[in-house]
């Protein structure tokens, strides 16, 4: 379903993506793990089209070429993205915001518009999932929202844009282990065989929850180490070291922008 | 060039939508003001002789008085002699019904999507529609008497209700009190009136639509509420103003009387022809507002000013009597080359009177905005507030925002809050919600619109969805 | 007199044959008492002989350089000039080696455009010169004295510092006055900040109520300088200092702040401008006043912040406690934005004591106007948290008539 192939990113002169291929079938979960500054934001950040980067090499989405489109066409194509740190928008509200992006990409592929009452029941459904008030969709988009509360928002957000391939930026970092769960059971109840997602994190504690089809370990911008989710358990033992020492001359002093 | 900066360079490169204007044929005076002018004027309207001596003496006090102290503003020094102080639609006198209604006005307001037809109206809003300065028609006034509401052309309230007009008229914005409010007062041609009597709570919404048509004229209109004790109403002014080269200018003057226990909420969508990308033409709004609220009385301004080339207005309340509220509300786009100077002024007279300023200035392209108030807490406001936020965005690098706030304190038992931000729209914002499907307008449209929101929700509903959607298309450019 | 000195002394005589005194509608002069700083008269610098007693109980202690100034000429015998740290010059205006004239002459700063400034070239001839190259350790005090004189009641004064790059310095200016006579001082102080220096400048204004006082600070800085600026405004009938802080190098840094305390009919005047001209400089602006009596209390604070000064971020305060029916206080913090990327704040309030506060020290048995005072004293005496000098805190707190706590 996706498919990356020497990918590589740069801000300025600083190289941080340096050729990473990976292959994600649908229905698959990988994990991408990874020190700080290792290129893990990066890669989601290049996934979904930010500004800022230089990008080279191959991304397409069953056969269609991502990295030509803006952000906007890529939601429509079926990308999706956790961020680390959802943006808050102040004064629009969760459901008007939501209904506008939802409407967005279907208009995009052509569907029809959905109308307000449909989408609240929808939208009442993914709230339920992630055991969020009801108040939320009246509140402005993530503004005032504590840590936990945000990415709750980003797997409703999840739940009722539908993606092919969700990219899960470290949903887990920030949260508490009730939090965690709920998230968890979130993301696990939108697996299905036509949706793929790439959990990125740094820590294994995550994929308690979110068992993982693979695990990749990248360092300084490349992928080297893949393999099932017994990976994920080495690494809680060992650290990345293993990985890391051989390569720490070149290791970039400075990561990704959030 | 970021991605961004040249998205909101398109946004803003947006055409005006009423540029249109209408072949009506209209009696117009020649360019010029002096005494004659002004009899000239009154006697077109034919005004008692004590409307003639007022506007005589406005008159010499005007010829005094010089062209306040622009600070931010560029202007183009203006020539009072070249306006026309008097152009009206030809077919008079004034209509009741519908169906008398020239139809080429007819259209031109169908064309502005304000309807003067009452059966075809869904919303329960009664329009006073005035063309060059003059009233062209009222509708729903049956339905307003019965209720003992008087809405009507100010030329006929002069007419029908001399005592109210000479109670009242001048009472809130004496002659003097400033060069436009003195030149408005010399040549005002018509305006609205309207009456709540005591105990009545208006059964709609009241409102007043403004367009300027001919060429070379000025538009000079003035507008006077009095709602007496215990009353209510919630009144609604729009504007327009076709596409031209030359400047045009409009200078009013609104007074609001709030008597006891009384309410009035006023709301404008100002939307007049700003000018083109290149600061060619577009409306001069020169604009004096002002509410005197007796006891525990209340008195709300909420402003959406998006048009006009340059914008100078303070809607103010005079805070008198002991208990009253005055609130402003305001948000204000410049683009373009737009110049925005305003703000309000409270003044805070009598004891535990409450104001609240809530200020939302948005810049792009090459328009430059200022927020200008003073709140004022005389001796006697015993336990007098204020809270002021005046947020500024800027959307661009060659706009300009501006904060001048003057705060005067006289009373040590008073308590005033201000408080101020400029930020800009964050790049991760629009990336957030591109990320989520949105095009770049669209997510320009909501951010912004996000910013606005505490001013849009004091709108009423017909009118909150007319400012979000003016808003957007302010900011919009050829999509595509 | 040498002949730079000369030519800027003439320009400034020239303008002063039109000079016009600031009126009501002047921005910066709105609040003034008008018709008192019209009594000021001015002339050319003369020593007086009136015999000032000691000046020591009237200034705070502080070990280290100083130099006095009476009626804008430097009175040796009050200074103490001889063992300057290293790297520091100070020395008389007005005596000073011609190799030095032209740093103390030519600076760029802005425009002079008001009368007391024009009034304070013309004959502020008189003053200090402080020149830094290096880190003292010691606090440098400029003590300046006005002495009201039979034939000009008001005296002007300079006082030039010149930072070097990468030096520091902590700089204290006095500001007093002698005799009960109406008079008053005109003070203008010109800083400049090289790369990366760092001043710590402190005025400390305390004439006697029957007087004016006049204060303009001037401060240019360029790329990574940081100025800590700080004004105790306390005495005087009128009591006022303007700043006008230009940052003109990238990454600068300005941090002004100050108390204004008022009692019986005095007006206390801060005027503050930040200018940001270049790119990412920080400022903030942060003010108290308390105004008792029927004093009144003025805080005019902008920000303008110039096109190409993208990433400027400042913030401005100002609070002020009214404690009397007749006190007053005019605030107006001002915005002027013509840059991107910019996130500037300001806030102001107008209050008195917080009812909750002052039930709650009650309710543990502190009297009514004890309690009041500790609050009063509590909310001045933030302004002082971070003063490092023992002398400087216990000086403000005597002269505030409360106990340092």
């Amino acid at each position: 379903m996706l498919h990356v192939e020497n990918l590589t990113a740069s801000i300025g002169d600083t190289s941080i993506l340096k050729g990473l291929n990976l292959d994600v079938g649908a229905g698959e979960i990988h994990a991408i793990m990874g020190p700080n500054g290792s290129g893990k934001s990066t890669l989601a950040h290049a996934l979904a089209g930010r500004d800022g980067y230089e990008i080279g090499g191959t991304v397409t989405l069953d056969g269609v070429d991502l990295l030509e489109m803006v952000p906007e066409d890529r939601a429509a194509a079926g990308v999706f993205m956790g961020f680390q740190y959802p943006v808050e928008i102040p004064g629009v509200n969760n459901m008007y915001f939501l209904r506008t992006a939802l409407n967005s990409v279907r208009r995009a592929r052509g569907d029809e518009q959905i109308g307000a009452s449909d989408f609240l029941k929808g939208a009442q459904d993914a709230m339920d999932l992630v055991e969020m008030n009801h108040d939320f969709l009246y509140r402005s988009v993530n503004a005032g929202f504590s840590g936990g509360e945000k990415k709750r928002n980003e797997i409703l957000q999840m739940a009722v844009m539908q993606p092919k391939l969700a990219v899960l930026d470290e949903t887990d970092s920030g949260l508490d282990i009730d939090a965690l769960r709920v998230v968890a059971a979130g993301v696990n109840s939108l697996r299905g065989p036509d949706r793929s997602m790439i959990v990125i994190t740094h820590y294994q504690r995550l994929l308690d929850y979110i068992k993982p089809d693979f695990v990749h370990v990248l360092v300084d911008g490349k992928i080297v180490k893949s393999g099932d989710h017994t990976l994920a358990l080495h690494l809680e033992d060992h650290g990345y070291a293993d990985f890391v020492n051989h390569d720490l001359d070149d290791a970039p002093l400075t990561g990704a922008p959030a | 060039m970021s991605e961004t900066m040249r998205g909101i360079e398109k946004l803003t490169e947006a055409d005006y939508e009423f540029g249109f204007s209408t072949d009506l044929d209209t009696d117009i005076a020649p360019p010029g003001l002096t005494e004659e002018t002004v009899r000239l004027i009154s006697a077109k309207k034919d005004e008692p002789e004590w409307l003639l001596a007022w506007r005589l003496k406005a008159f010499l006090a005007w010829q005094e008085m010089d062209e306040p102290d622009w600070t931010k503003l560029q202007i183009a020094p203006i020539d009072y002699q070249s306006i026309s102080y008097w152009a009206a639609p030809k077919q008079r006198p004034v209509l009741d019904s519908m169906d008398d209604v020239d139809p080429d006005i007819r259209e031109m307001f169908d064309k502005l999507g304000i309807p003067l037809h009452e059966q075809k109206i869904l919303s329960n809003v009664a329009v006073d529609a005035i063309v060059d300065s003059v009233s062209v028609v009222t509708t729903f006034k049956e339905t307003l008497l019965e209720a003992g509401v008087i809405f009507c052309s100010f030329s006929e309230a002069v007419q029908d209700y001399p005592e109210l007009i000479k109670e009242h008229l001048g009472s809130v914005v004496p002659v003097r009190d400033n060069f436009f409010a003195a030149l408005n007062s010399a040549v005002f041609s018509d305006g609205s009136f309207c009456y709540i009597p005591e105990g009545v709570r208006c059964p709609m919404e009241l409102s007043t639509y403004f367009r300027i048509n001919s060429m070379n004229t000025g538009q000079f209109e003035r507008t006077l509420i009095v709602a007496e004790d215990d009353s209510h109403v919630s009144y609604l002014e729009g504007c327009t103003a076709p596409q031209r080269d030359e400047n045009q200018l409009h200078a009013a003057v609104v007074e609001l009387v709030a008597k006891d226990r009384s309410e009035i909420k006023y709301s404008t969508v100002q939307n007049w022809y700003p000018g083109d990308e290149n600061g060619v033409g577009g409306i001069y709004n020169f604009v004096t507002k002002r509410g005197r609220a007796h006891t525990d009385a209340k008195i709300s301004w909420t402003q959406v000013e998006t048009g006009s080339a340059i914008t100078w207005k303070y809607p103010s309340v005079i805070l008198q009597g002991d208990r009253s509220v005055g609130e402003f509300y305001s948000v204000a786009l410049t683009s373009k080359h737009q110049q925005a100077d305003t703000g309000t002024k409270m003044i805070h007279i009598g004891a535990d009177t409450t104001s609240s300023i809530i200020s939302k200035g948005i810049s792009a392209a090459q328009g430059q905005n200022t927020y200008r108030g003073l709140v004022k807490i005389l001796r006697s406001a015993e336990n007098a507030r204020n809270y002021t936020q005046c947020d500024s965005l800027l959307l661009g690098k060659e706009c300009g925002a501006h904060t001048v706030p003057y705060i005067e304190v006289k009373n040590p038992t008073a308590q005033v809050e201000h408080e101020a931000s400029t930020s800009t729209v964050g790049e991760d914002q629009l990336y957030y919600c591109r990320q989520r499907g949105m095009n770049e307008e669209d997510a320009m449209a909501m951010i912004v619109n996000g910013f606005c929101r505490e001013v849009f929700d004091e709108l009423p509903m017909e009118f909150a969805v007319e400012a979000q959607r003016l808003l957007s298309v302010s900011l919009e450019g050829s999509v595509g | 007199m040498n002949q730079a000195a000369l030519a800027f002394r003439s320009a400034a005589l020239e303008q002063m044959a039109s000079l016009t005194l600031p009126t009501k509608r002047d921005e910066a002069w709105r609040y003034a008492p008008h018709k008192a700083l019209g009594q000021l008269t001015f002339g050319p610098a003369t020593a007086t002989d009136a015999v000032l007693g000691d000046i020591d109980s009237q200034i705070p202690h502080i070990d280290g350089p100083r130099i006095v100034i009476v009626n804008g000429v430097v009175d040796s015998a009050q200074s103490q000039l001889d063992t300057l740290p290293a790297g520091v010059k100070l020395v008389s205006l007005a005596g000073m080696p011609a190799d030095l004239v032209e740093s103390a002459l030519d600076r760029q700063h802005d425009t002079i455009d008001d009368a007391f400034s024009i009034i304070n070239r013309a004959y502020g001839e008189g003053g200090a010169l402080l020149m830094v190259d290096g880190r003292p350790a010691e606090t440098i005090h400029i003590v300046d004295i006005a002495v009201p004189d039979v034939s000009q009641n008001a005296s002007a004064s300079r006082v030039v510092i010149a930072m070097e790059a990468e030096s520091s310095a902590t700089v204290v200016e006095t500001r007093i006055g002698h005799s009960d006579a109406f008079g008053g001082s005109n003070v203008r102080t010109e800083i400049s900040l090289a790369a990366d220096a760092s001043l710590e400048h402190m005025i400390l204004q305390d004439l006697p109520t029957t007087q004016i006082h006049l204060g303009r600070v001037d401060v240019m800085q360029e790329a990574g300088s940081t100025l800590r600026a700080r004004l105790f405004n306390l005495g005087s009938d009128y009591g006022r200092v303007a700043y006008h802080v230009h940052l003109d190098g990238e990454g600068a840094h300005a941090d002004l702040s100050g108390l204004y305390f008022g009692f019986g009919t005095q007006t206390l005047d801060q005027q503050i401008t930040v200018v940001h001209s270049a790119k990412n400089c920080t400022s903030r602006q942060s003010y108290r006043g308390v105004l008792d009596d029927s004093s009144t209390g003025i805080w005019n604070g902008g920000v303008d912040v110039r096109p190409g000064a993208d990433g400027t971020d400042s913030e401005q305060s100002n609070d002020n406690l009214l404690l009397s029916r007749k006190a007053e206080v005019n605030t107006m913090p001002r915005l002027e934005i013509l840059a991107d990327e910019v996130s500037c704040q300001h806030g102001a309030t107008v209050g008195q004591l917080d009812d909750a506060a002052l039930y709650y020290l009650r309710s543990r048995g502190i009297p009514n106007e004890e309690a009041s005072r500790l609050l009063i004293n509590g909310f001045a005496d933030q302004m002082m948290d971070d003063l490092e000098s023992d002398a400087i805190r216990s000086w403000i707190t005597e002269r505030l008539g409360h106990d340092d706590a």
